[in-house]
């Protein structure tokens, strides 16, 4: 049997922060939400626009595995949690991946070779 | 329907029923609008009545709408499915009847029985209700129903939110039965491509009502993968191994993780076309940098492990009653968990394969081309391994047998069309032809309808106490393999011959013959749906004959033919501490099975509760107000999704304790009528001999 690592509320001593933990996930989350919808509404260059909004999902993800999946690189977290992690990922790439390997050639093939921008019909 | 909004009702006003439609002009599309229409009206007031006159509500309410227990839970998502099935298949009919008499000519196009924008929602709904509404309540109630019982557990992991995502499929099904009445539904085929399902170029509530359909069953399908994951991972009986799990436990591991993997692309495709709809954004127009491509490409990364979640539930019934029919254990375990799990991966790697012809270049084509024929492999090793287990068994050819047989003849054809499909140069000739319709129904109708009627069969004694009737169940799955032989083999035909899918008219005439045989075989298939429903109806009158309160009526060798049936809302009295690999086979191997256990415990179970009704409701309210442009119904119900949230977890929540004394009571007079009961032999299976206890001499599962 696995460790239990879902992080059940118990009501003695590790109440107090669990909660605290889940709370700052939530309001971190909402502060990088907050961010990303401000960077995409102001006047930076668009070059910028993206890398911001781009951290910050990063930056949310990671909070998301922290504070709410509980997960963390000390020797405690069980193997399952880990294969897991890495199916996820995997499974994520072969869609990112494959999107983007589509829509690009999509897109080549759309404008032309005469067109050399091709960024612009990127998903 | 005005153009201008009304605050309070939206844009719902007296002229959205087919009924004027058929006052303003009367034909036979109007005729046939206006007829389902009514028989919606007609059977929803029918269900009040009965229920009223039998005095039922309160007893719905108590024993079912409010239980969070997995096996109800899962009987309702069936009944749901099988309400949805005959709308659909019904629908099904009315398509081939006005294809049979769509034949135009150059000067006079148009003909038929429907009109066009009339047949393209008839092919919408009917796509959108057999995938979303009929195949996947199906295979989520088995699951829910089977799982826990085949896994030792008492319950779901999450029993509470089992019964959100049952009430979040019904608010989608719901939305797609008040289109019948209330509006018209999108022409935009199940798939509803953008840019044609635009704001630009349907503008009216049809593509709405199947976004919100979506939108809102898709939440409660990624909360259902949930759930099924967590309990396989976390709930199995001690000493229930992954490798000692029966077969139908691995599909819907698969099943699970495909779920939560790949519902969130169709919530993402359907929000995404929402904001272009609602909020004027330019994800899938034409013009100000939108891409209808990605839409595509978003759907189907959905789209094709979702065949695959169709699927995979039947094949794990099929290995399940290959081996319990013919008396032997499964040929091939291990083959068969490998192939199941590569199938769930390979599956996320193929989705190209429905847009071949959308313009990217051949390499990209050939690179999802070969990914798709390789998928091929696995079911191939599973068709071999079920063929197998039956070599030189002792098959009784019960209903559900007869569905595998048809299962094995015809899903290979289908199967076989599918690699032929795989191939891009070949899929240029044949794409959007009725060829692909008949493949895709060659696949799903022996496999997803066959494999789950054949499940409800094998389980129904388990659920309601007695047998389903052999010699209509056997009838039944003959119609259904008939049915789909006359209806669907012609459209690989026509589809060589050049007849378009989705056609509402065409003007060869050496198409008829091959019409008239596939509106033969849809009426067999009406046959096959009477029929269905007679078997329900006539066992129920023969309950008494056919009642096996052992529990134990086809000799299986899984943990749930240990207890009782109808079994009860505990299942078992003492979770068992399982041994082996088909633990309940080799306690019947070991002597006798039937053993008291040593001391009886006061068990927890989930206590009744209306959230799930609620959630469904509000949901329910939601999705309408969003379609009608009812804005002040909409913010009430979205705001009313997270306060009853919240509402529930403010609340301390006891579960109901049975006393040990009454699983007492219950478990032992299980026993003594146990004692009681005349083991019946192989032969007398379908006999009034069989009560449910089998002659373990002959067991060699
Ligand atoms: C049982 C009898 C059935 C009949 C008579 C039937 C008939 C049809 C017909 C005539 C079409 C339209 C073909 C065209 O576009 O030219 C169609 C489309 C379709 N059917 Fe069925 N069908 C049946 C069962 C099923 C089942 C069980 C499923 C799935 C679980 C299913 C899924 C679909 C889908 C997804 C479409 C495509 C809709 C679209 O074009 O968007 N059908 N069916
Ligand atoms: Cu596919």
């Amino acid at each position: 049997m696995t460790k239990p690592n879902t992080g059940e509320i118990d009501p003695q001593e590790s109440a107090r922060q669990e909660l605290r933990s889940y709370g700052i996930g939530f309001v971190a989350s909402l502060l990088l939400t907050v961010g990303a919808f401000a960077a995409a509404l102001s006047d930076l260059p668009t070059v910028w626009k993206i890398i911001a909004i781009c951290a910050a999902a990063l930056l949310q993800i990671v909070t998301h595995m922290r504070n709410f999946l509980h997960l963390s690189f000390s020797v405690e977290q069980s193997r399952e949690d880990l294969l897991l992690v890495l199916f996820s990922a995997m499974l994520l790439a072969i869609m990112a991946g494959g999107t983007w390997y589509i829509m690009s050639d999509l897109g080549g093939r759309m404008h032309g070779n005469s067109h050399e921008d091709r960024s612009t019909s990127l998903p | 329907m005005s153009a201008d909004i009304s605050p309070i009702f939206g844009k719902l006003d007296w002229s959205v029923t087919p009924y004027t439609d058929l006052l303003r002009e009367v034909n036979s599309s109007t005729i046939v609008g206006a007829g389902a229409a009514s028989v919606l009206v007609l059977g929803a007031i029918a269900a009040v009545a009965l229920l009223t006159w039998m005095r039922w509500w309160g007893p719905l309410y108590r024993n079912w709408l409010t239980s969070a227990d997995a096996k109800k839970i899962g009987i309702m998502y069936i009944a749901l499915a099988l309400v949805m099935m005959a709308r659909g298949i019904i629908e099904g009919f009315v398509i081939r009847t006005h294809q049979s008499t769509a034949l135009g000519t150059l000067t006079q196009p148009e003909s038929g029985l429907v009109s066009p924008d009339h047949f393209a929602q008839l092919f919408s709904t009917h796509g959108t209700i057999m995938i979303f509404f009929v195949a996947m309540p199906l295979l989520i109630g088995l699951i829910n129903f089977v799982l826990p019982q085949q896994l030792g557990a008492r319950d779901m992991a999450f029993p509470v939110l089992n019964q959100v995502s049952l009430g979040l499929t019904a608010a989608g099904a719901g939305l797609v039965m008040i289109s019948l009445l209330v509006g018209k539904f999108g022409t935009g085929g199940w798939t509803m491509y953008p840019p044609y399902t635009g704001i630009d170029y349907s503008p009216g509530e049809g593509v709405d009502y199947w976004l919100w359909a979506i939108l809102i069953s898709g939440v409660g399908s990624t909360l259902t993968g949930m759930n099924f994951a967590v309990t396989i991972f976390k709930e199995r009986a001690p000493g229930m191994h992954f490798m000692r799990m029966p077969l139908f436990c691995w599909t819907s591991l698969c099943v699970a993780i495909m779920l939560i993997y790949a519902m969130p692309a169709l919530t993402v495709s359907s929000g995404m076309l929402a904001l272009d709809r609602y909020a004027g954004s330019h994800f899938f127009t034409n013009e100000a940098g939108g891409n209808m491509m990605n839409y595509a490409n978003i759907f189907w990364m959905f789209g094709h492990p979702e065949v695959y979640i169709l699927i995979l539930p039947a094949f794990g019934v099929f290995s399940e009653i290959s081996s319990t029919f013919s008396g032997k254990r499964l040929y091939g375990y291990t083959s068969l968990v490998i192939a199941s799990m590569s199938i769930a991966v390979i599956s996320f790697t193929v989705w190209l394969h429905h847009f071949f012809t959308m313009g990217q270049s051949a390499g990209v084509n050939i690179a999802f081309g070969i990914a798709t024929m390789v998928i091929g492999i696995p079911t191939g090793v599973k068709i071999y391994d079920w063929m197998a287990t039956m070599w030189r068994g002792r098959i009784r050819v019960t209903a559900p047998i007869v569905y595998l047989t048809g299962f094995f003849l015809l899903f290979v054809i289908g199967g076989l069309s599918g690699i032929i499909l795989a191939n891009p140069s070949i899929d240029y000739q044949v794409h959007n032809s009725t060829f692909l319709v008949a493949h895709f129904h060659n696949v799903i109708i022996p496999g997803v309808l066959y494999g789950m009627l054949a499940g409800i069969h094998y389980w129904f004694p388990k659920a309601f106490g007695f047998r389903l009737d052999e010699d209509w169940g056997r009838r039944t799955a003959l119609l259904f393999v008939g049915g789909f032989v006359f209806t669907f083999l012609p459209l690989y035909v026509l589809g060589l011959m050049g007849l378009p899918r989705r056609s509402p008219t065409f003007q060869n005439p050496d198409f008829m013959p091959w019409m008239y045989i596939a509106s033969f075989g849809a009426v067999l298939m009406l046959c096959a749906l009477a029929s269905l429903a007679w078997t329900f109806w006539t066992s129920y009158r023969n309950r008494l004959a056919l009642a096996v309160p052992g529990g134990d009526p086809w000799n299986g060798s899984s943990l749930e033919w240990s207890t009782p049936a109808p079994v009860p809302e505990w299942t078992f009295p003492h979770i068992p501490h399982v041994a082996a690999r088909d633990d309940w086979g080799e306690c019947k191997r070991s002597g006798d099975p039937w053993k008291a256990p040593q001391d009886y415990v006061d068990i927890e179970m989930p206590a009744n509760t209306a959230h799930g009704l609620l959630i469904a409701a509000t949901a329910s309210a939601l999705g309408f107000a969003m379609v009608w442009h009812i804005w002040w119904l909409a913010a009430l119900s979205f705001l009313a999704i997270p306060a009853l949230l919240a509402w529930r977890g403010m609340q301390v929540i006891e579960p109901r304790i049975v006393p040990a004394g009454e699983v007492e009571e219950a478990d032992r007079r299980f026993r003594t009528m146990m004692a009681d009961l005349a083991p019946a032999t192989r032969a007398d299976e379908e006999t009034e001999r069989n009560r449910g206890r089998p002659d373990l001499s002959e067991f060699a599962g």
